[in-house]
């Protein structure tokens, strides 16, 4: 009988096994042979969806391994979200070439190493656990932002991640020291069990630990007020890093919010749900607003990436069933969407060298294909039926509007119109403007690949819901 | 594991003062080295005292991480930046002093909270063996805390590559 500990720690070990793997052959291998060690690292992912499907259909939810360890549907559906993101982002990373001038072997690694830590976040039961998770994506991520050494923008940016993320990872753990002393426990059912005695209204102590440990995770989501760092560091990073900023970590920081404040402090919910809610509309707001006026496509995706963490905020705020299975069917669509526009990005800058958006004029006609999938994915991005950002909105604007925050609604429904004028005018330089150089784009055969995977998941999430729908629901709290 | 001790008043009192004398050193130093030098006074006296209650693990990690790596990084920060005693002087402005006093004063108001009013609390205190001992916390690391200990090591692995990867100009 192989004990449920190790079954499963199953996931983590192999991409422990993953990472020693790819660490000896980039020992050997020469520097030349790195794409092949990119289509390796996508492959040796693979395995990880069905071994996480075999788990959620076999293993039953359970703290395991000293209680640090927690195994439940919603960390499983977050671990696939990972796995998807980091193949995707990987396949990015071959695209890169020449962008990065030394130590492809040590970006996968990196990659790796971050999945690592998200799908070590996604089953922490336990807030020494979670910490130590939360700063394995971190400092991958610290790290994996400054790689291009002679940019001087990649530079700035992960010299800003840096000092903004530690202050945010001070927060954080001075968050949970507060909520530790409050509770005299580290252990997330232990600490449920003990705020289950405070259900009017938090004592001063547990309500100063949420905020801080609130803004340490927030940071992490990019909501207002800690969005600060995103444009410039989303700009400066290469642009596969950028992308799993985008998705990654901000899926691992809307997890950790809702393992804090949906399972620990549910019954607090009255006094959260506000703040979160006016996070949520703020956040929206700055996010689509901001986008107007940019320039550079990574800039403007910076902001809407902004604006969909605000939305992603909603089904929390909601506290309801409804709300936080409309939050992870948000991030499922959102994670095909956002990780298409950003495999064109990848693919058009790998050719012509530029992230401005006025050097797009005319991709129809360079790449057709590209330009047909970075207008779908736009489209479903700004939530326009029958595409799965549609679906995602939907579900959330109403779980708002059942809750009663109606001002929340319309904020959310206004900002698809902003959102609309700025994607669509990406379109309209794409397919309107004549093009300044006409020599086509080549797109490699994993890109198509990947992008075509991407806009089939588009289309079926946003017409075939059901599936997805009851995953997302199975996945959640209540 | 020691049976829990109080510690010997005179001992206690001596080693306290010497940290307020090193804590006093740090704020009244004219030359940033002295500061940094003052503080390793405070933090020697700070383990001392982890010593007196027992917790000798405490108090080597006491002097290795602090006193010893996170006051070395001080001194290089200190002699890096190498600023001119005139800008010293001229960077004391009056709101850092005021938020200086207003922060220590949140700081002081916390600690004598948690002591004398949280502290005197019946039955939170419990005159038990510390449990600050090498063999108990290396049981707790690889019994309890095994994860969390092995996700630091692949922590400390990251943080060896990244320097690697961002120092070095060819790899």
């Amino acid at each position: 009988m192989i004990p449920a500990g190790l079954l499963a720690l199953l996931p983590e070990l192999w991409i422990g096994l993953l990472f020693s793997a790819i660490l000896a052959l980039d020992l050997r291998w020469k520097e030349t042979r790195s794409s092949t060690m990119g289509m390796l690292t996508a492959v040796g992912l693979m395995p990880l969806f069905p071994l996480l499907w075999w788990q959620h259909s076999s293993l039953h939810p359970a703290d395991l391994l000293s209680g640090m360890y927690r195994l439940d549907p919603m960390a499983l559906l977050f671990k696939g979200i990972f796995s998807a993101s980091a193949i995707l982002v990987t396949l990015m990373t071959r695209e890169l070439g020449k962008t990065i001038q030394r130590g492809h072997g040590e970006f996968y690694l990196l990659l790796l190493t971050a999945t690592l830590g998200m799908f070590f976040a996604a089953s922490s039961a336990n807030f020494i656990m979670l910490f130590v998770s939360l700063e394995l994506i971190a400092i991958t991520f610290y790290v994996l932002t400054a790689y291009l050494q002679t940019d001087l923008h990649s530079l700035e940016a992960g010299m800003k991640y840096l000092v903004l993320g530690s202050l945010a990872s001070g927060l954080l753990l001075y968050g949970f020291a507060f909520i530790y002393g409050a509770t005299g426990s580290l252990q997330f059912s232990k600490i449920q069990e003990a705020l289950s005695h405070h259900q009017a209204s938090l004592p001063v102590p547990l309500l100063f630990g949420l905020l801080l440990a609130l803004s340490g995770i927030l940071f992490k989501v990019a909501a207002v007020p800690f969005q600060l760092w995103v444009p410039d560091v989303y700009q400066g990073a290469p642009t596969p890093v950028t992308a799993f900023l985008s998705v990654g970590s901000k899926a691992a920081g809307i997890l950790v919010v809702f393992r804090v404040l949906q399972e620990l402090f549910l019954l607090q919910a009255h006094q959260w749900s506000p703040i979160i809610a006016w996070i949520a509309g703020l956040t929206i707001a700055y996010g689509n607003l901001g986008a107007i006026p940019q320039t550079n496509i990574k800039r403007l995706l910076g902001y809407s990436s902004i604006g969909h963490a605000g939305y992603l905020l909603i089904g929390i705020a909601t506290a309801t069933t409804l709300g936080s299975a409309g939050t992870n069917f948000y991030l499922i669509s959102y994670l095909f969407t956002n990780l298409a526009v950003f495999l064109v990005v990848t693919a058009f800058s790998r050719q012509t060298g530029s992230d401005e958006i006025r050097d797009y004029a005319g991709l129809s006609k360079r790449s057709p294909f590209l330009a047909a999938a970075m207008f779908i994915a736009l489209l479903s991005l700004a939530g326009v039926p029958p595409l799965a950002g549609f679906f995602g909105k939907f579900l959330l604007l109403m779980s708002a509007v059942t809750e009663g925050y109606l001002p929340l609604a319309i904020v959310g429904a206004a900002a698809v119109v902003v959102s609309l004028y700025y994607y669509l005018l990406i379109v309209y330089t794409m397919y309107a403007d004549k093009p300044e150089d006409p020599t086509p784009i080549p797109v490699s055969a994993p890109v198509r690949l990947a992008l075509l995977l991407c806009l089939v998941a588009m289309l079926g999430i946003g017409i075939w819901q059901g599936p997805f729908l009851r995953i997302s629901l199975a996945a959640s709290f209540q | 594991m020691t049976a829990f001790q109080m510690v010997h008043p005179l001992l206690f009192y001596t080693l306290s003062g010497l940290m307020v004398v090193g804590a006093l050193g740090v704020i009244f130093a004219r030359v940033p080295i002295y500061a940094v030098l003052s503080l390793v006074i405070t933090l020697f006296g700070m383990s001392a005292l982890f010593v007196a209650l027992g917790a000798y693990f405490v108090a080597a990690i006491q002097v290795l991480v602090y006193a010893g790596a996170v006051l070395v990084l001080f001194l290089f920060v200190v002699m890096l930046l190498d600023m001119a005693p005139e800008a010293l002087f001229r960077a004391r402005s009056r709101i850092m002093m005021v938020a200086g006093i207003a922060f220590g004063g949140i700081f002081l108001w916390q600690l004598v909270h948690v002591t004398v009013v949280i502290g005197g609390r019946p039955g939170l205190f419990t005159k038990q063996p510390v449990a600050g001992t090498t063999a108990a916390v290396g049981k707790l690391l690889f019994t309890t805390y095994a994860l969390p200990f092995e996700a630091a090591s692949m922590l400390l692995l990251v943080g060896i590559i990244g320097a690697i990867v961002l120092a070095k100009k060819k790899l």
